[in-house]
């Protein structure tokens, strides 16, 4: 694995008040309730600013767990590895 | 404007027999046809400040209350309620045949009329803003709502549904009677002495039920949309001191879209519609016991 992608196809839908934000997942139809910080992670992963150094950094894991968790987030495999 | 009230109870028993009374309920035009004279009269009472509409007009809703031609018709008389000719929902006892019309349009409203965002809520308006009330049953909004309407001077949308125009997050109204419960019907009767109510029904899945009379100055006004001012879950708690807490504004939205009937098949739509509501009316968690109290509080609302 070489790190972490948004699922593809989401348009993410999202407002963010007062350090909370609402994410509208339209490929699942579920809405979710995040903090503003793993918005931010989340979006910054669509707009692909982050290397795989950045990502390794453990202070983001819980929050690309808690991504993951929601089926917002998936691996990103290393050309030549299929997942399985 | 030929109002309900134009029509004499024997006119109005006739027509509704007969080739059906078009009503216009705020934004809906509802085609309603019964030979049952509870419902006549109810409609007369209820009713008697609302659109008569050309038995030609386009109809949004096609209702029937008819009576099951069953075998036990002579015991346990019944009472069903056709949409478009179909049998959608069991029979009721005949003496629920007037609320089983209301519980019927609700349902229309909710199940049908995908073009707005609907949330369970009552929605009252004052100085153009308007107050949605979602909350589950039980939990005092219908009363809080016929308060607020009755004495409070607020003007009725609705008790039921707030419906959120998708287009432009203006609140649409469906002014109907408000539905009251079980205590809430004594406690109305004594807090609004002039309010026009239905007789009591008792034993519904609901248990007793009475319906008051939407104020006609909100029946006049139903063509007026409103800006969302703020959302507040009520709930009445006996003997308790009034509370209002500050919601985050996110906790709003997730808990407006739980109440909700249709946002989920609105999909993306009805996010932005939601957001919309969240971003204009900020949330507040409410706790009352004295009716007195719980209207000043609104009018603070609607002054500030």
């Amino acid at each position: 694995m070489s790190g972490w992608r948004i699922v593809s196809g989401q348009t993410l839908h999202h407002r963010c008040w007062d350090g909370m934000a609402v994410l509208y997942n339209d490929l699942s139809g579920a809405t979710h309730q995040l903090s503003e910080q793993a918005l931010a992670l989340l979006l910054d992963l669509r707009d692909d600013l982050l290397s795989s150094d950045d990502l390794a950094d453990p202070a983001l894991a819980d929050l690309l767990d808690n991504l993951r968790s929601l089926d917002l987030i998936e691996a990103r495999m290393a050309p030549g590895i299929e997942p399985v | 404007m030929t109002a309900v009230a134009s029509l004499s109870p024997a006119q109005l028993r006739a027509a509704l027999a007969g080739p059906g009374l078009t009503l216009g309920t705020g934004r809906f035009t509802t085609r309603l046809h019964s030979p049952i004279a509870s419902v006549a009269d109810s409609i007369g009472l209820l009713y008697a400040d609302y659109p008569l509409l050309d038995d030609t007009a386009f109809a949004d809703f096609h209702l029937q209350l008819t009576r099951p031609l069953t075998h036990r018709r002579w015991l346990k008389p019944q009472v069903t309620l056709l949409y478009d000719g179909r049998s959608l929902f069991r029979p009721l006892p005949l003496d629920q045949a007037y609320p089983m019309f209301e519980w019927g349009l609700n349902w229309c409203v909710s199940s049908r009329a995908n073009r707005y965002l609907i949330v369970h809520a009552a929605v009252v308006e004052k100085n153009g803003r308007a107050a949605i009330l979602p909350a589950p049953p039980g939990s005092g909004k219908s009363t809080l709502c016929a308060a607020l309407v009755g004495r409070g001077g607020w003007r009725l949308l609705s008790d039921e549904l707030t419906m959120v125009r998708l287009d432009d997050g203006l609140l649409v109204p469906l002014p109907r009677p408000v539905s009251l419960k079980n205590g809430a019907i004594d406690v109305i009767r004594a807090y609004v002495p002039d309010a026009t109510l239905s007789p009591p029904v008792t034993d519904t899945v609901k248990g007793t039920v009475a319906h008051m009379k939407a104020p006609g100055t909100s029946v006049a006004r139903a063509g007026e949309t409103a800006l969302p001012g703020w959302v507040i879950f009520p709930r009445y708690q006996a003997g308790a001191e009034l509370t209002a807490q500050p919601l985050a504004r996110a906790d709003t939205f997730m808990e407006l879209a739980a109440n909700c009937f249709n946002y989920s098949l609105l999909a993306a739509a009805g996010f932005e519609a939601l957001a919309g509501v969240v971003e204009s009316a900020p949330g507040w968690r409410f706790t009352y016991s004295v009716l007195d109290e719980a209207l000043a509080f609104f009018d603070g609302l609607a002054r500030s």
